[in-house]
């Protein structure tokens, strides 16, 4: 059926006042990809760790809620390692489901605060709390929201109108070519993940490389046209977050991703530069429907590693684990 | 004197906000349905059709029970349809409006609302209601709440976006993350036809639609044949220069100016305003004289016609293949679209409850509601179901039954609208990516509020593969909304094993059934798939 002409009217003129400004920013945009693309590399050719380094690849850190989340990250150096003074930053955490901070659905509250009071500390001009909620958004993301409310009550968002969207291409994608990205991840400096450890039906585990789709419109299209492993990896080749912090408070360990299951509370934050390590670190370290499972069962985590999105193989890695 | 624009004005306004307010979570005290409650022809004819006194109808009673002693006020002070009558007649005929059409019309039209009343109370007797046609609340809430405020909200997304980018850089969270709500509607171009016929008729008389056709001032016409109290009075001043007669929008000053035909008068007061001598007042006292029209007594003939004819157009309606669908039994033909709001009352008392006002679509925060157009028969044609592709029905939401004036959607608190199970998903393995294509997906069930979607193992399927719960589904529609398979979904809800009580309690019914609406159960037996692997995972 052809759109109404009101329609079109309108999605003409946006496109056109889009297509003004689109060229420069997608410049920029490729050159920043291509510079984290070199300094991936990098790391990703060398076989084991970087011997004598101080900062190890993954930081673990168990305690509080907040406490932990702020060990896991100076361990890593500190937020000013990740977000340099005047940055704009953008923080996905899970906040896509109703339910209790005890069914593990969506990242604690405090988990995400706390990093947020560390972007704020690093100096970053602009935070933004952001999602694509599946169910009604306020119920949703009304924990995080609350939480982060002594920073002021428009960080914490979910966006659900094309209008937040921008098409972007997907240069090494294998299948997803081309989607959808928040345009306010594409216009900030640092994309921080900040998922909930769960299981999830379809891709075994939903972390921080399954969080990605939660900043894209068309998610459907990943299901139904692709392979949802495969181009889930195709989303992180564009959408690499700078830090990875996973909120293992608690666990749901079966039944994701929207539960009720069973949750076991670990009190662990896993934070790492790598998604891939984040991901694969989080699988093994445990269990998933009662049974202990290795990263490389999980397509996307070894897709990704193939393709040297980031490793998996944390036998190899430099894990500095900290107890409060 | 401007106590009847004030009062129409406050009135206007009041049900601009009421309407604006019917949305959820519902905000106000106060019941947004108010004004459809007022009108005297839902009353008639929900009664007539449902052989009862509705309850929920008490306000137009008192509104009958005004006019007796007032006249035909409300016309002219409450009515939103009389009130966006006279912008359109002055926006069409400027101030110069006169009564002065009945050279064009004549005198004779005005029966016709009696006609339209006795055809649609007939009908309604014999089982059709008609209300959505003849209703002016019904008429003026679905303009107003289906094609005013979605153009309204277009329009104001339109502009958001232009504002968004400079809020952005300003760093006015609040706007640039504002977002509009669009609805959408099925069948607006019916309301434009309709609300435009109305308006059009500003080219042959002012207020046309009230003083030849509406059937809820017949109503009232009839209620305020001798108003008891206030009624048009001259005074002897009178030089019955006649200005009165011509400034009348109702028509309704006899060639001798001192008489009024009362049923007509709808206490407007441009007559005493514009009487250059003051000699008319609308206060009770002497001095007024009624104007004998012998309507009945020269209509008899076109009465029994219509009376004939309401009876007969509702039994084509009932014997159409729709219309006989609402009451079961063997041949039963009912669409599978059909999907009605939690907590319908059953669908032959339903389709004669419901006037079509579309205050529940306007409410429904998924937009799932629309009307049905002809899935349930010509007659049907405003009533509410549920489009769940276009959105699914909120678990949290009860709005819907909260702001229905007549009940033909209970009013449920939220645990038993829960229990009101609108139909059941079932999946269409042929176009599911997981039964079909082997791919792994299970959307449907991570969206499912009520766990009515399983993870199940099928044998030459790689991937697991979504099963449904009868007993757990309660037909939201979630899983149909969400569906990645477009443009028609793998899941979809049909009303098969819809619940539907008059009265008695939802969640008791469903108890008695069997129907568990809790979150999922933890005892879910651990799926497994490939090599003993948990859901999701692969080697």
């Amino acid at each position: 059926m052809p759109k109404p002409l009101i329609e079109r009217f309108l999605f003409g003129l946006e496109e056109h006042l889009r297509g003004l400004m689109n060229r420069r920013d997608f410049m920029k945009t490729h050159a920043r990809g291509a510079l984290m693309a070199a300094a991936a590399s990098s790391g990703v050719l060398s076989p084991g760790p970087l011997l004598g380094a101080a900062v190890p690849d993954i930081s673990v850190a168990v305690g509080g809620a907040a406490a932990a989340t702020r060990k896991a990250v100076e361990v890593l150096g500190g937020m000013k390692a990740f977000v340099k003074r005047g940055e704009r930053v953008v923080v996905k955490p899970n906040m896509s489901f109703t339910g209790s901070v005890m069914d593990a659905v969506n990242t604690h509250p405090e988990v995400v605060r706390e990093i947020v009071a560390m972007c704020r500390e690093a100096g970053a001009s602009r935070v933004r709390v952001l999602d694509h909620t599946l169910r009604p958004s306020e119920k949703c993301i009304e924990g995080i929201k609350d939480a982060c409310s002594i920073f002021g009550d428009d960080l914490v968002q979910a966006l659900e109108k094309k209008d937040f969207y921008r098409e972007v291409e997907i240069g090494n994608a294998q299948s997803l070519k081309e989607t959808d990205v928040m345009k306010d991840v594409l216009e900030s400096e640092v994309l921080i993940a900040a998922p909930v450890a769960k299981s999830h039906g379809s891709t075994g585990v939903s972390l921080s490389m399954k969080g990605m789709m939660g900043l894209v419109w068309n998610r459907s299209i990943m299901h139904w046209r692709y392979d949802l492993h495969n181009s889930i990896v195709d989303l992180c080749t564009i959408l690499k977050p700078r830090l990875v912090v996973i909120d293992a408070t608690r666990v749901l360990t079966t039944e994701g991703p929207g539960g009720p299951g069973k949750v076991i509370t670990p009190g662990t934050v896993i934070a790492s530069r790598d998604m891939v390590a984040a991901d694969a670190y989080t699988v093994q370290a445990f269990e998933w429907y009662g049974k202990k499972i290795g990263a490389d069962k999980v397509k996307h985590i070894r897709l990704a590693h193939e393709r040297r999105i980031g490793r998996m193989d944390i036998q190899n890695l430099n894990v500095k684990r900290t107890v409060l | 004197m401007r106590l009847r624009r004030t009062v129409q004005a406050i009135s206007f306004s009041t049900f601009l906000l009421l309407l604006w307010y019917a949305a959820f979570p519902l905000a106000l005290p106060i019941p947004v349905d108010i004004f459809l409650r007022m009108d005297p022809l839902i009353l008639i004819l929900t009664g007539a059709g449902l052989r009862g006194f509705l309850l929920k109808m008490f306000p137009a009673v008192i509104i009958l029970g005004m006019s007796v002693l007032l006249g035909r006020f409300f016309c002219s002070m409450i009515c939103p349809l009389g009130t966006s009558i006279d912008i359109t007649d002055r926006l069409i005929s400027g101030r110069g409006v006169r009564g002065d059409a009945e050279a064009v019309s004549g005198a004779s039209l005005k029966p016709v609302k009696y006609l339209v009343l006795c055809f649609m109370l007939v009908s309604a007797l014999t089982g059709l209601s008609l209300a959505a046609y003849g209703s002016p609340l019904a008429l003026a809430t679905r303009f107003y709440g289906m094609l005013a405020y979605p153009l309204v909200s277009l329009a104001a997304d339109a502009g958001l976006a232009v504002l968004r980018p400079l809020a952005d850089r300003a760093g006015i969270a609040v706007i640039a993350y504002a977002d509009i709500p669009l609805r959408a509607f099925n069948l607006l171009w019916i309301t434009v036809a309709l609300m435009g016929g109305i308006a059009a008729g500003a080219f042959l008389a002012p207020r046309f639609w009230c003083r030849y056709l509406c059937p809820a001032g017949a109503v009232l016409a009839l209620a305020s044949w001798r108003p008891l109290v206030t009624r048009r009075r001259v005074g002897d001043g009178c030089t019955s220069c006649g200005l009165c007669r011509t400034s009348c929008p109702m028509d309704a000053i006899g060639q001798d100016p001192h008489k009024t035909d009362f049923s007509e008068c709808i206490v407007c007061m441009k007559c005493a305003r514009v009487c250059p001598e003051k000699a008319v007042r609308f206060t009770p006292g002497k001095g007024s004289q009624p104007l004998r029209t012998g309507l009945f007594s020269r209509n008899r003939r076109a009465l029994i016609l219509s009376t004939l004819a309401g009876a007969a157009t509702a039994m084509v309606a009932l014997s159409t293949l729709r219309g006989r669908a609402c009451e079961g039994g063997p041949g039963q033909v009912m669409d599978p679209t059909l999907i009605r709001p939690p907590g319908s009352l059953p669908e032959c008392g339903f389709l004669k409850a419901c006037v079509g006002c579309g205050e529940c679509m306007k409410a429904c925060p998924t937009n799932t509601l629309q009307p049905a157009g002809l899935a349930a028969g010509l007659a049907a044609l405003f009533s509410p179901v549920m489009v769940p592709r276009r959105g699914p029905c909120d678990p949290a939401c009860n709005a819907c039954g909260r702001v229905c004036p007549t009940g033909a959607i209970r009013d449920l608190v939220l645990e038993e609208k829960r229990h009101a199970k609108v139909g059941t998903a079932h999946i269409l393995r042929h176009t599911c990516i997981a039964w079909e294509a082997g791919k792994a997906c299970l959307v449907c069930d991570e969206v499912c509020p009520y766990g009515a979607v399983s993870l199940q193992r099928a044998p030459g399927i790689a991937v697991m593969v979504p099963a449904v719960d009868e007993s757990r589904c309660n037909g939201c529609g979630f899983c149909e909304h969400y569906c990645p398979v477009v443009p028609g979904a793998a899941i979809v809800v049909g009303p098969m094993d819809e619940l539907r009580l008059e009265s008695g309690s939802y969640r008791a019914k469903s108890r008695e059934l069997g129907l568990s609406f809790e979150p999922k159960n933890q005892g879910d037996p651990p799926a497994t798939e490939n090599n003993g692997l948990p859901p999701g995972f692969s080697d």
